[in-house]
């Protein structure tokens, strides 16, 4: 496969003038939603998912394309201008970001935000392009035990990594698993959780239930837990950077998609660790380390552009694995089922055209988004002042509007409301939503592999071990799983180690042997809560 | 550990042991649903409808006895923030039990009176939910909306949305 | 007695803050300023922050002013703020800023200094932007 001609066809589809129409919708209504208080990218795209009955697929994706992106600059627009990070990957923006804004620099920081975004989303997208295919190539010579593995490893890192409680991750899973099991069972066709009930037989329709966790559920929480006391905006004109401001700005950009884009492809690297990184790096390499904590650009240029890398690094599973590790990415993946698409890594094969066009059109939303947003950022700041009531009444209009539309019977409405119910309860008592939706949309795909990988061995478990690579991927797993266990032992050790070696000062190995041992996911978590807190 | 009047006064404030029950209610249901699947051993699927079922039931069965554990303990789930919540005040039950009731106001009346009436009901009713008072504002902007869907989905994505009672006028 | 002056962070509400403290010190009033806010968007730029009330409390009290600053949010409007503090403080005198606004921009969000000056029980004294004495 020659990914330039590919891609070249990919920019030919996507510069159409009625998929590049829909660019600028998704680019625009992204930003707007990403600036909204109370919308997300992944509830956009769960609301605009009725559009997959009358879109192209390749229309559809091109926008929801540009919703993903544009969501992550509008985040980043509100934290800098009000200090309300709307997402996890953004509160590392708001602690330089909004201190420059305070010091009458919000111009430069949504300028180096801007820009900083343009570069590491288009390296981001080049790295796509290149690695994707290299992952597919790789992904199709695999049996299914081995794609089994992969998917409990990517389920299991998504719930055991992310998030600050384990156990809560896992009840989350587990509930998305028993959703994601209603209906008939596809090989034998018994019925399965339907309790009798005919309108249950084909499962719950992932369109109501991604509607319902990520939009009814968001908008009777906010709704419970108004804010009370209003905000002010920062003013701010057209944001512009001078000659100082690119000078200390294109190294963070270039450090921080090198953090981003690997950690965005990883199953549950997420965005908030590399931009934490790209934080902690850009403060100990800064000529100006006073300024941190005052509103250094450098600490706005490295994460906003961690944050846009990993965001280009989160499709790399998605198209090549079929594998979604957040939450955008994973009601993307619902729209290709819409379709009828199987994700997975023949989708490289089969809908060559397709993915080669939204690859392209990230490049064209890329630079949409710059476009579009540097002269717009006064106006966006604008939209916060819509009055709430409007606000989340819309919400829970478009998303029953959405479910309805699905089968066109209230009975759907009825499911809407009892799982936003439960996307509430989850909101309330802390357990994540996002290994539920992983849950509702990888369940079904796991015992489709799980029953091909025992068939070819005849019902012996041991067929789940017969590839070296799903051995390895199970020893990750196990690592994953023992994690906590293995983080203790090394700290009820460590008391031991540490006064042995303080006194004699020549002996410098137990330290760094440490840090690097505890460098992968745990430590940085626990650093970057503090960050977060501070922003309240 | 301790004995019972401590456990009366440790259950008090901990509502999270609903989540608890939820969990276990639901393992249970899932593993009594699959073990009243009948069938067949085959060849060809010797795995069966039934595997995933008990280990989903399982770990939510699991998960219900260490979270009850957890919570027992004095563990708590942390409360999801985010940029227009504010989790210092307690959950405000006079907004979410009127919107919920226009939400099932609507699911009531749509297959009856369509859905222009029963979406400008939905709409109209959760913004006064959500603290708008301005009803004649609030009212136009409710049935433009319910009507641009209505025109916007028939014409635009080729849905047609029950007229209902105004079944012939639109 | 007491002086109500309903303030906004625009130079109207400055102007109608400047006016209001030379009036109180005339006749040796009380002075309540009122800024409030429906409270229902994430952003009301009218409402003002933390640093801004610290200004304001200093320069009446080093104007020697015995005051009170109030920020009520609590769903109404400004207009009824503004009414409801002076009925109960039985203020001898509303001050207000004007500014100019469109027929359509009124039809749309009424006008709170319209509703003031109608509905006032007490003298209304209406200052515009950089109109003070």
């Amino acid at each position: 496969m020659d990914v330039f001609s590919s891609l070249m066809d990919g920019f030919a589809t996507a510069l159409t003038p009625l998929n590049f129409m829909y660019a600028v919708i998704g680019v625009i209504l992204g930003t707007a939603v990403g600036v909204l208080p109370g919308l997300g990218p992944a509830m956009t795209v769960a609301l605009l998912l009725p559009v997959t009955y009358a879109l192209e697929p390749t229309s559809a994706f091109i926008m929801f394309a540009g919703i993903y992106y544009g969501g992550m600059y509008g985040g980043s627009t509100t934290s800098i201008l009000l200090n309300t990070p709307g997402e996890s990957s953004s509160v590392v923006t708001a602690i330089e970001g909004n201190k420059m804004a305070k010091a009458g620099r919000a111009a430069q920081a949504l300028a180096t935000a801007a820009i900083g975004s343009f570069v590491a989303g288009t390296i981001g997208t080049a790295l796509l392009a290149l690695c994707a295919p290299i992952v597919v190539d790789f992904a199709v010579s695999l049996g299914a035990p081995s794609y089994f593995a992969i998917m409990v490893l990517a389920l299991l890192a998504v719930t055991a990594v992310l998030g600050s409680s384990r156990l809560r991750g896992f009840a989350s899973l587990g509930l998305g698993l028993a959703i994601g099991l209603v209906g008939l069972d596809v090989v034998t066709g018994q019925a399965r959780l339907t309790f009798g009930v005919p309108l249950l037989a084909d499962g719950l329709d992932i369109v109501v239930v991604a509607v319902a966790i990520f939009a009814v559920g968001e908008a009777l929480w906010v709704a419970a837990h108004l804010r009370r006391n209003p905000l002010q905006v920062i003013p701010v004109g057209r944001p512009w950077m001078g000659k100082q401001d690119w000078k200390r700005s294109w190294k963070p950009w270039l450090r921080g998609t090198a953090f981003g884009f690997p950690f965005g492809a990883l199953p549950a690297g997420g965005a908030e660790i590399p931009t934490f990184l790209s934080y902690v790096t850009e403060k100990r390499l800064s000529k100006h380390p006073e300024e941190f904590g005052k509103g250094a650009i450098e600490g706005v240029a490295g994460p906003e552009a961690a944050n846009n890398a990993a965001a280009a690094g989160t499709l790399t599973p998605m198209l090549a694995l079929g594998l979604p590790t957040n939450a955008t990415a994973a009601v993307m993946l619902a729209a290709f089922t819409q379709y009828g698409i199987q994700p997975g890594p023949q989708l490289f094969e089969s809908e060559g055209p397709l993915v080669w066009a939204l690859i392209a059109s990230l490049f064209i939303g890329n630079l949409l988004l710059l476009v579009i947003n540097l002269p717009l950022a006064p106006m966006w700041a604008k939209l916060l002042q819509i009055p709430r009531p409007y606000l989340y009444a819309g919400i829970l209009f478009f998303a029953t509007l959405g479910a309805y539309s699905v089968n066109l019977q209230a009975f759907d409405l009825a499911l809407l409301l009892a799982l936003g119910a439960l996307g509430f309860m989850m909101r309330r008592f802390g357990l994540p939503v996002l290994p539920l939706i992983l849950g509702v949309i990888l369940g079904p795909r796991l015992e489709k592999q799980l029953r091909q990988t025992l068939q070819l061995s005849a019902g012996d478990p041991a067929g789940l071990f017969s590839e070296p690579i799903a051995v390895v991927i199970y020893i990750i797993v196990a690592i994953i799983l023992l994690w906590p266990l293995l983080f203790k032992l090394i700290r009820r050790n460590r008391p031991a180690a540490v006064p042995a070696g303080m006194p004699s000062t020549g002996s410098g190995t137990v330290p760094p042997t440490e840090a690097g041992g505890s460098g992968g996911g745990g430590s940085h978590r626990a650093d970057a809560t503090p960050g977060g807190d501070g922003d309240a | 550990m301790s004995s019972s009047p401590t456990l009366a006064s440790r259950l008090k404030g901990r509502s999270e042991l609903g989540v608890v029950l939820l969990l276990g209610a639901a393992g249970a249901l899932v593993i009594a649903d699959a073990a009243r699947i009948v069938t067949p051993y085959s060849q060809s699927d010797p795995v069966g409808p039934k595997t995933l079922p008990f280990i989903v039931g399982g770990l939510l069965l699991v998960c219900a006895v260490f979270l009850a554990v957890n919570v027992l303990r004095g563990g708590q789930g942390e409360a999801e923030g985010g940029e227009d919540v504010d989790l210092t005040h307690p959950a405000d039950w006079k907004t979410v039990l009127p919107l919920m009731g226009a939400f099932i106001a609507n699911i009531l009346l749509i297959d009856w009176a369509g859905w222009v009436i029963s979406g400008t009901i939905l709409f109209w009713g959760s913004v006064w939910a959500l603290g708008g008072r301005n009803y004649i504002r609030d009212g136009l902007i409710s049935v433009a909306m319910s009507l641009l869907t209505f025109y916007g989905f028939y014409l635009g994505l080729g849905i047609n949305l029950p007229a209902g009672l105004l079944e012939g006028i639109l | 007695m007491t002086i109500v002056v309903g303030y906004v962070p625009t130079p109207e509400g400055e102007a109608a803050l400047t006016q209001a403290i030379l009036e109180a010190r005339k006749s040796n009033s009380k002075l309540l300023v009122i800024n409030s806010s429906k409270g229902d968007a994430l952003v009301d730029n009218r409402y003002a922050q933390e640093p801004e009330i610290q200004t304001i409390e200093e320069r009446l009290a080093a104007q020697g002013i015995d005051h009170a600053i109030i920020q009520p949010v609590r769903g109404h409007d400004a207009a009824a703020e503004v009414l409801d503090a002076a009925e109960e403080q039985k203020a001898e005198l509303i001050v207000i800023g004007l500014r100019r606004r469109t027929p359509v921009g009124k039809l749309i969000m009424g006008s709170t200094s319209q509703r003031i000056l109608l509905e006032a029980d007490c003298p209304v004294l209406a200052v515009k932007a950089g109109a003070t004495a």
